[in-house]
């Protein structure tokens, strides 16, 4: 023997001593950690409270009421409530007629500038109000209508009366117009009906999110109802059926390479592929759905396959061992102790896809795109790239409109997440 | 006798009596690889028909390797490879031809550490039976998982929650899950690693009863460590030596009157 054991007695002293400096070590630590979890939890309340607040006087606009008079002749002139006879009546002129009669406009220049306080949709509701209830017509009832998003601004005061005439976006006599409404109380603060439910407008108080919020879901679905699938059965199949061999480990290399590419990269490869090659449109959430999965794979393909690995082999020995053969192991077994976690990677992945802008502009989802898309092959945008378009206008009101649209893409990814963890938890209890 | 290592493995010859009249499986010059490395050496032996038979040697010397040869579990390994030949019923289990599945479903196996599927109970017995197609309709299947759980001892225990997750068992409950699992599907031969090593003396005993019983319907071939184990439950033993089959005998005869002197330092506690 040539070293010595030390007594205990002696390696005990030692260990006494070294404790003070370890506890030490270990508070400090301690320490560290919470300060970068408080430190992280006040950024994120930061965050999310500049964005509510922000963002919730965009879900809200001024509306002024009217007593509008439903005259039959005048707005149906055919008398068949189709679209063609309600547009080539005489809603507008009404409207404005019943706008006149509280703020008296003298003369035709003061006329022109009452027409505009109202916002230019107003035929548009007539005539969606009349064919929902054509009792309507022969009344006189109150409606509401939207303001003009400049009269909107001044209203929340964004624009001031103090600023020389000449420099301000809403003149003398119509802010006389909208004292003499307000007086009356036919201006309200009401939540609006066209974030949620309009498109894309080039009327700031008209635009709304849902031609956005329709294609991202669209987008979405085709993402996923591609890259799950493929991804899974990828990791299944590097995991679980190939060979451990240099093409297995080039392809692994290449796949955890692609987890890093940049996303505008995917973009600029859909673009001369799906619509180079394939000559498929511009501006589809088909394309955009296949792009945004071409990006997604790599993460779900890895998850997939930590979550394979993390099986545990005696599960699958115990199957084999049965005489289970390899697929029915797989798929008895793996697959289903799998899934959950396949699951987290797959909902990080749509997380990524649904708030990824960049490839999608590639495409030409940023196109400006009224209405709605009714299936993945018409053309669309996703909210991202709405609020990216929205971000850039001058109008004061679309930088409400575009916080709103942030806390509705916030929204749904947070009730995708929950979705997410729900499932999880549903599928982890059977143990 | 205080015998080296390097001496010790210098004789390559197994001594007794490899052969037997009524063999179910002959195993010849089997050579296992893992990749370059030898993990058995030209092993030769029979099992069998209805014989308890224990494989015993220091650790790492090859049992497990050599016990997986048996059902092909080595195949899952990629880097192993398997020499020679082993027939069951004399026909040649690693010939091209055979498929696993149903070898499997003939030689079933219970590991070292208790592996429950993360199922019920019931559905844990009813696995094998099921992906075999072993039972007629459901009224069968329940017959056969009460047999199973009733024969692996286990029934009087558990009759009352089928339904409940088979992980839920204490560890010796769940391996005789595994064992009745492995019944389930009316193999004639079970390999047995081990099975009692993660367990308590109670629980090892009721298995080892259990092998006792099952010894008379079943070859069983049960890798261990415990040679008072080995005593107990085997009417033969093979003592195995770093990849080499150094001794097969009746396992009294072994534990008595070894007649190789490695058996008989490794049995008096000199190597292991
Ligand atoms: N998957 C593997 N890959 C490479 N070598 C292996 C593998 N499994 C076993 N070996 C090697 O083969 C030899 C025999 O191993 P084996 O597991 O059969 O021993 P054992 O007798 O069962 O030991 P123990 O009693 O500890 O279980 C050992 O040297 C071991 O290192
Ligand atoms: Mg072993």
């Amino acid at each position: 023997m040539s070293k010595k054991f030390l007594n205990p007695a002696d390696a005990t002293a030692i260990v006494k001593k070294s404790i003070k400096k370890r506890r030490a070590k270990d508070s400090r630590l301690k320490l560290y950690g919470r300060f970068a979890v408080g430190l992280a939890s006040c950024f994120l309340i930061f965050l999310f409270y500049t964005i509510f607040e922000k963002g919730t006087p965009g879900f809200f606009q001024y509306y002024v009421t009217l007593d509008v008079n439903f005259d039959k002749e005048r707005i149906d002139p055919k008398g068949d409530l189709s679209d063609n006879s309600l547009f080539s009546g005489d809603a507008s002129k009404i409207v404005n007629e019943a706008l006149f009669i509280l703020i008296e406009p003298k003369g035709r220049k003061e006329k022109k500038e009452a027409k505009k306080i109202i916002s230019s949709g107003k035929d548009v509701r007539i005539a969606k109000m009349v064919k929902q209830n054509p009792n309507l017509f022969g009344t006189v009832t109150k409606v509401k209508f939207a303001l003009d998003d400049d009269i909107d601004s001044f209203l929340r005061g964004y624009i001031k009366r103090e600023t020389p005439e000449n420099e301000r976006r809403v003149n003398d006599n119509v802010i006389k117009f909208i004292d003499k409404l307000n007086a009356e109380g036919r201006i309200s603060y009401n939540f609006s009906d066209y974030i949620l439910s309009g498109s894309a407008s080039g009327n700031p108080e008209m635009a709304g999110i849902k031609g956005a919020f329709v294609g991202s879901i669209l987008t979405l679905f085709v993402c996923l109802l591609i890259a799950f699938p493929l991804g899974v059965a990828t990791a299944i199949y590097l995991e679980e059926i190939a060979k451990k061999n240099k093409i297995t480990e080039f392809i692994e290399v290449n796949i955890n390479n692609l987890a890093a590419v940049p996303s505008v990269v995917f973009g600029i490869m859909g673009l001369a592929i799906f619509i180079g090659i394939f000559g498929m449109p511009r501006s589809i959430p088909l394309v955009g759905g296949m792009v945004l999965a071409l990006m997604t794979l790599p993460t779900i393909i890895i998850s997939s396959r930590a979550a394979i690995r993390a099986v545990p082999p005696s599960v699958r020995d115990a199957a084999l061992g049965i005489g289970a053969s390899k697929l029915q192991t797989i798929f008895h077994h793996v697959i289903p102790l799998a899934m959950p976690g396949m699951l987290t990677g797959t909902i990080i992945g749509m997380a990524q896809a649904l708030g990824e802008t960049a490839p999608l502009l590639m495409i030409g989802m940023v196109a400006f795109i009224v209405d709605v898309p009714n299936s993945v092959v018409d053309p669309g945008t996703v909210l991202p790239v709405q609020i990216f378009m929205w971000a850039d206008f001058a109008e004061r009101m679309f930088v409400q409109k575009t916080s709103a649209a942030i806390i509705v893409l916030l929204t749904f990814l947070i009730s995708m997440n929950a979705f997410a963890i729900y499932l999880r938890k549903k599928l982890e209890r059977r143990w | 006798m205080n015998l080296k290592n390097d001496e010790l493995t210098k004789s390559i010859n197994t001594v007794g009596d490899v052969f037997v009249k009524d063999a179910r499986i002959k195993a010849r010059n089997v050579n296992v690889f893992y990749a370059e490395k030898k993990a058995i050496d030209e092993v030769t032996i029979d099992i069998g028909n209805k014989e308890v038979i224990s494989f015993i040697g220091p650790s790492g010397c090859g049992k497990s390797t050599f016990l997986r040869c048996f059902n092909r579990m080595n195949d899952t390994i990629d880097i192993c490879r398997v020499e020679g030949s082993i027939t069951l019923d004399e026909e040649n289990i690693y010939d091209k031809n055979v498929d696993v599945v149903p070898l499997r479903a003939r030689i079933g196996m219970v590991f070292q550490k208790p592996n429950p599927f993360p199922k019920s109970i019931f559905d844990n017995v009813a696995y094998g039976p099921r992906i075999h197609g072993l039972a007629d309709n459901k009224s069968h299947l329940e017959n056969i998982v009460e047999m199973s759980l009733k024969r692996a001892g286990l029934w009087n225990e558990v009759n009352d929650r089928l339904i409940s997750p088979g992980t839920g068992l204490s560890g010796g409950q769940q391996q005789r899950l595994c064992i009745a699992r492995a019944i389930a599907v009316s193999p004639e031969v079970i390999l047995m690693d081990e099975p009692c090593s993660a367990l308590d003396p109670i629980a090892t005993a009721k298995i080892e009863e259990l092998i006792h019983e099952l010894g008379n319907d079943y070859s069983i071939v049960i890798v261990t460590h415990s040679m008072q184990q080995a005593a107990r439950v085997s009417k033969r033993t093979a003592y195995f030596h770093l990849g080499k089959l150094i001794e097969v005998g009746k396992t009294k005869d072994i534990f008595t009157r070894p007649q190789h002197n490695q058996t008989e330092a490794y049995i008096s506690g000199k190597i292991g």
